[in-house]
């Protein structure tokens, strides 16, 4: 009797255990490219949810099968914050896509960890890129990977010439001075709330370019010698001390806007501001989302008399994931993205800035994007922003300061050597 | 082994083995998904594990002693207990007022209709009741409750943007959403206490206040103990309307520890440190309910 109990028991237990392991099996099937009978690979591209880049993608892969009969790609994206956890959950097992579209800064920390496959030749592509795009896909020397376009969030601002011509104002401004003095005369007060922002700079990606870009543009750095951030110096206070100013005694801008639920655009597009630093990448959401077409996207002038340096992010590229068992196909994939005219068929698509000097200097690009001739004509300025580590946790950190400094909470001084020190601990956490 | 022990035997037999095909497949899914993940995330909190790194050192209790030196997890950690603080004693009150009143109600139909309407926030999930109000809660001029306060003639409040504010709008929203449950299960508490204790009290002279401080309060205790202890649980671990509403924002004013710790873990892939942060909730939400169950202990029954 006890004998039929355990066994009762045993086949019990071991029905529950093939149930949870068939579940875990289905749920965590690989994802990676196969093989067929007929010899045709196929490969998995993964990349994050963007109307536009998905347009772009799905088309790089059409015009890719077309010319590669034997390859079949299999796309699929995923919302932004969910492709960050997946991609680092499925590289480090065999789960993974053997294609991926990655985020320029996240490459030197999945290089670090032996997760992407080196592009061969790729020390001989770095020239045909520009420093900043293709500086963040290069570790140890290596390029991991090819930059689709060149983030832009810097030296380029959504303005409105109509406030400007109702005020008396020149336009653009030429000289900070000039923007500074516009924005004030340009900003709406509805009692202590800004009606109307002279010059919005508050979003969240925007605080930490400006601040990089002019710390650059007196001729200071915000790096150290020892690989460390160095936020104490007198470039980094006077560049703080602007955004303050900027905030707190011009009043045109609201630091409290920072993190709300609009993005900077979405406030500009409504009208409720005259200057917004932000990248020509939201031209498409005025144009398409907000109907409106009474903006222009123009340059920002420089903080000195210095040519108007800025730190730029990378960009948006293609990765292959060290684990494929198709590294051929792979790389005749990356190496097809990044022909120039493939690539400019995907900036035009994706309204973005290319990476590629060839595509830039291209007179096409610019009669299909014509807004886009203020951020062509800053690419130059551009330097790579350099191994910041953690991304996230670097803007979040700038983000949570800088309205504590704004709000006199802290003392720009004090502030800086907050920020400093969080951030360079940070540094050395990931080494 | 006569018959009949045979037979009582085999009855024993096929009780046990119904036990195990029901029990066996909850419990190891339970094992799988709650009680290894728990001990999984204590065990990593020793480490400074990072998922793409290639090694993961063992760093002892450094992860622990590091978060009460952070200023954000201390923040967080303060956040946390505010929003506790004022968010369940406020909901208990108030789903405890709508519960009286609606059990008042003599209509059955009238009563249902009440029920259905303060359960309705519930059916929505937490996060889309989250995105609504936040475009309710707009700091411009087209949010909701800035348009009210304009037709009023009265100034625009940066409800989510302001630091002074944006807590106590995210607690409102909370208890907009959150009090459906609550309010049923006091009114199934409400419906248990025995009809008499009134009409005695009511022949006594008592008023209605002293109907329900000194009946319905004290035998509603068990009620309110599980009310209580669930709430106080369910709000420590909050996180949807803080992730979508304010990010934390603005200046960490509403960074409570759930977000902090998803921050740390799936943003800055720091995981031993947010399961540092973790198992620290974990202790604070076991110490509180053992307290709140020791606390209300009774030895009543009606």
């Amino acid at each position: 009797m006890a004998g039929r109990k355990f066994k009762s028991l045993k086949t019990a237990l071991l029905l529950s255990l093939a149930l949870v392991f068939v579940f875990s099996i289905v749920a965590c099937s690989s994802k990676s490219g196969q093989s067929s009978g007929d010899g045709q690979v196929t490969l998995v591209m993964w990349s994050h949810k963007d109307p536009g880049i998905d347009e772009a993608d799905s088309q790089l892969v059409a015009d890719f099968q077309a010319a590669h009969p034997d390859i079949k790609i299999k796309f699929e994206s995923y919302p932004y914050d969910e492709y960050v956890q997946k991609l680092k959950a499925s590289f480090k097992t065999s789960g993974g896509p053997d294609i991926a579209e990655f985020f320029g800064t996240w490459v030197a920390q999945y290089a670090k960890n032996d997760l992407l496959e080196a592009v061969p030749n790729g020390k001989d592509l770095i020239d045909k890129y520009f420093e900043a795009p293709i500086g963040g896909y290069v570790y140890n020397g290596n390029v991991y990977g090819l930059p689709l376009e060149y983030n832009i969030e810097n030296n380029g601002m959504l303005a409105h010439p109509q406030m400007f011509k109702d005020k008396g104002l020149s336009y653009p401004p030429k000289t900070w001075d000039e923007l500074v003095s516009a924005a004030q005369k340009l900003t709406v007060m509805d009692g202590n709330n800004l009606k109307v922002r002279g010059f919005d700079f508050t979003s969240y990606d925007n605080v930490t370019y400006l601040f990089l870009a002019l710390i650059l543009q007196q001729g200071g750095n915000y790096w150290g010698g020892d690989g460390h951030f160095n936020f104490q110096s007198p470039e980094a206070e006077k560049a703080m001390n602007e955004l303050v100013k900027l905030t707190k005694e011009y009043k045109v801008a609201d630091y409290n806007q920072m993190g709300a639920e609009l993005d900077g655009s979405d406030y500009f597009y409504k009208g409720e501001s005259a200057m917004t630093y932000r990248g020509p990448w939201t031209i498409p959401t005025g144009k398409n989302v907000y109907n409106v077409d009474d903006f222009e996207y123009v340059a920002v002038p420089s903080f000195t008399s210095n040519p108007p340096s800025f730190a730029a992010e990378s960009g948006w590229g293609i990765v292959v994931n060290k684990q494929t068992k198709h590294k051929e196909a792979a790389m005749e994939f990356l190496k097809f993205a990044s022909q120039p005219d493939n690539v400019m068929k995907w900036n035009i698509t994706t309204f973005t800035v290319p990476s590629l000097k060839a595509v830039a200097e291209n007179p096409k690009y610019l009669k299909q994007l014509p807004m886009m001739k203020a951020p062509l004509s800053q690419l130059q300025y551009g330097k790579w922003i350099g191994p910041i580590g953690d991304r996230d946790f670097m803007w979040d950190t700038i983000n949570n300061e800088f309205p504590k400094m704004a709000s006199g909470e802290v003392s720009v001084k004090d502030g800086l050597k907050n920020l400093e020190e969080t951030l360079n601990k940070m540094l050395d956490e990931q080494k | 082994m006569g018959p009949w022990r045979g037979d009582r035997l085999s009855q024993h037999t096929k009780e046990l083995r119904f036990v195990i095909y029901s029990l066996t497949p909850i419990l190891l899914l339970f094992l799988v998904f709650l009680i290894i993940p728990i001990f999984w995330g204590i065990q990593l909190s020793f480490f400074q594990y990072d998922p793409l790194a290639s090694s993961s050192p063992l760093i002892w209790f450094d992860n622990y002693v590091r978060m009460w030196k952070d200023p954000i997890f201390v923040k967080s950690f303060l956040n946390t207990f505010k929003y506790v603080f004022i968010a369940v004693p406020a909901n208990i009150v108030i789903t405890l007022a709508f519960a009286g009143m609606i059990s008042r109600v003599r209509s059955a139909r009238w009563r249902n209709f009440f029920r259905t309407c303060f359960f309705l926030p519930a059916i929505a999930p937490l996060s889309a009741s989250a995105l609504i109000w936040s475009t309710m809660l707009r700091s411009g001029g087209d949010g909701l409750f800035n348009m009210l306060l304009d037709k009023m003639g009265q100034a625009k409040v940066g409800w989510l943007t302001d630091g002074n504010t944006a807590m106590i709008s995210i607690i409102l929203m909370t208890l907009w959403a959150d009090i459906a449950y609550n309010i049923i299960i006091f009114m199934a508490g409400l419906d248990a206490i025995p009809k008499l204790f009134y009409e005695a009290a009511e022949i006594d002279g008592a008023n209605a206040f002293q109907r329900f401080r000194h009946i319905t309060l004290p035998l509603l205790q068990r009620t309110t103990l599980f009310v209580f202890t669930m709430t106080v649980i369910s709000y420590f671990q909050m996180f949807p309307q803080f992730q979508i509403m304010t990010r934390g924002g603005p200046k960490n004013e509403t960074l409570v520890m759930a977000l902090n710790i998803y921050n740390n873990a799936f943003s800055y892939s720091r995981m031993g440190y947010a399961s540092a942060m973790a198992t620290v909730l974990l202790i604070i939400i076991l110490v509180i309910s053992l307290i709140q169950i020791r606390v209300g202990r009774t030895q009543w029954e009606y």
